[in-house]
């Protein structure tokens, strides 16, 4: 598990702000009028997206490679995914969106980092 | 994709890599990177796909060292680097895949980042066992596809696009790496199952 703290605060930095920026879009994209099946897959696509392009553009030159691209994807789609399911029940402003991506964004990374560490522990030999 | 297409690709990659690639992963990979490059020995090393030369700065001094790359824009732009190792150390165009060694002719081969791009990587890897002597060493800096949900779903999907300007990121490296004949040592976990060091030698005939 990653201890620097220059990591630790770039991992947290790129994850909040990957959610933020990914619940926000999809609040724009989706409104109360679109069907669940619909909004759920095309939240999580934008989340990703959105995640990939930040990713590209900032936070990967700056704090790794793989150790940001899966958290942020993973956070991009939670975050895509959960802001839209919420916007077709109910109107869904920008800021409470962004809260949510943001939430998002912590569980995202607090996963990955709670799963590396257990690989680590439980399984220090891996296969693919 | 042939040869020169992955060639072209790599040189054009060659622009940007020190900028995307040189402060981020470099210094997050560094700790890893230093502890398998710490087990360069005193003979004859290859280190397959020396890139721009991040790397160098993490070999001990005083190695006898090949590097090797495909691109030749990425030798050129190693080439302070190399110039700035102290020990031996030779930077060469060349294809993993149409090795111009002799047969048993290496003890240690090291690579870092370099089995999600080789075109053919049991082809490759085939050509490193070739060139080493019986028990010598295979040591590898990989990120390879996941078997954990939802990542290896996502490395899946990225890669199509990833492989157009670069690395594929669903590679199955450990298995690849038994398929061309070499005895697996050690697979350690750099980050999730998907970052990691794997250790395997050629058996003694
Ligand atoms: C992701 S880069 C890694 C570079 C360097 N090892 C590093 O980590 O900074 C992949 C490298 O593999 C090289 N490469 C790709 N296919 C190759 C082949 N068939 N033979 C030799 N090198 C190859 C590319 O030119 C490129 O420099």
């Amino acid at each position: 598990m990653e201890r620097r703290a220059y990591f630790i605060a770039g991992d947290l930095l790129a994850n909040l702000s990957t959610g933020a920026v990914a619940g926000a879009a999809s609040a724009l994209l989706v409104g109360p009028g679109w069907p669940m099946w619909l909004a759920m897959p095309a939240g999580m696509l934008l989340g990703m997206l959105l995640a990939s392009v930040l990713g590209v553009a900032v936070f990967f030159r700056y704090f790794g490679a793989m150790e940001v691209m899966l958290p942020t994807a993973l956070t991009g789609m939670l975050a895509g995914m959960l802001a839209a399911m919420w916007a077709t029940m109910a109107p869904l402003g920008l800021a409470p969106a962004a809260l949510l991506g943001v939430l998002c964004g912590y569980a995202a990374l607090g996963l990955v980092y709670a799963l590396d560490w257990h690989l680590k522990r439980s399984a220090p030999e891996q296969g693919t | 994709m042939s040869d020169i297409a992955t060639r072209r690709k790599w040189d054009r990659a060659a622009r940007s890599f020190d900028l995307m690639t040189g402060i981020g992963p470099d210094k997050r990979w560094e700790p890893a990177k230093r502890a398998l490059f710490g087990r360069m020995g005193q003979g004859e090393i290859l280190f397959l796909a020396i890139g721009t030369g991040l790397d160098i700065p993490f070999f001990p001094p005083g190695r006898r060292i090949l590097g090797i790359d495909i691109s030749p824009k990425m030798i050129a732009a190693a080439a302070p680097r190399v110039a700035a190792y102290r020990g031996e150390l030779r930077a060469q165009v060349m294809d993993v895949h149409d090795l111009d060694l002799p047969d048993r002719s290496i003890d240690q081969v090291f690579t870092s980042c370099t089995f999600c791009s080789v075109p053919r990587p049991v082809e490759g890897l085939r050509q490193l066992y070739r060139v080493l002597k019986p028990g010598g060493e295979l040591h590898m800096f990989e990120h390879t596809g996941s078997r954990l949900f939802p990542f290896g779903l996502m490395l899946h999907a990225m890669t199509p696009i990833s492989r157009r300007v670069g690395p594929d990121m669903n590679r199955v490296t450990t298995a690849n790496v038994v398929r061309a004949g070499f005895q697996l040592d050690r697979v350690q976990p750099v980050f999730l199952d998907v970052v990691k060091t794997i250790s395997a030698h050629r058996p003694q005939d």
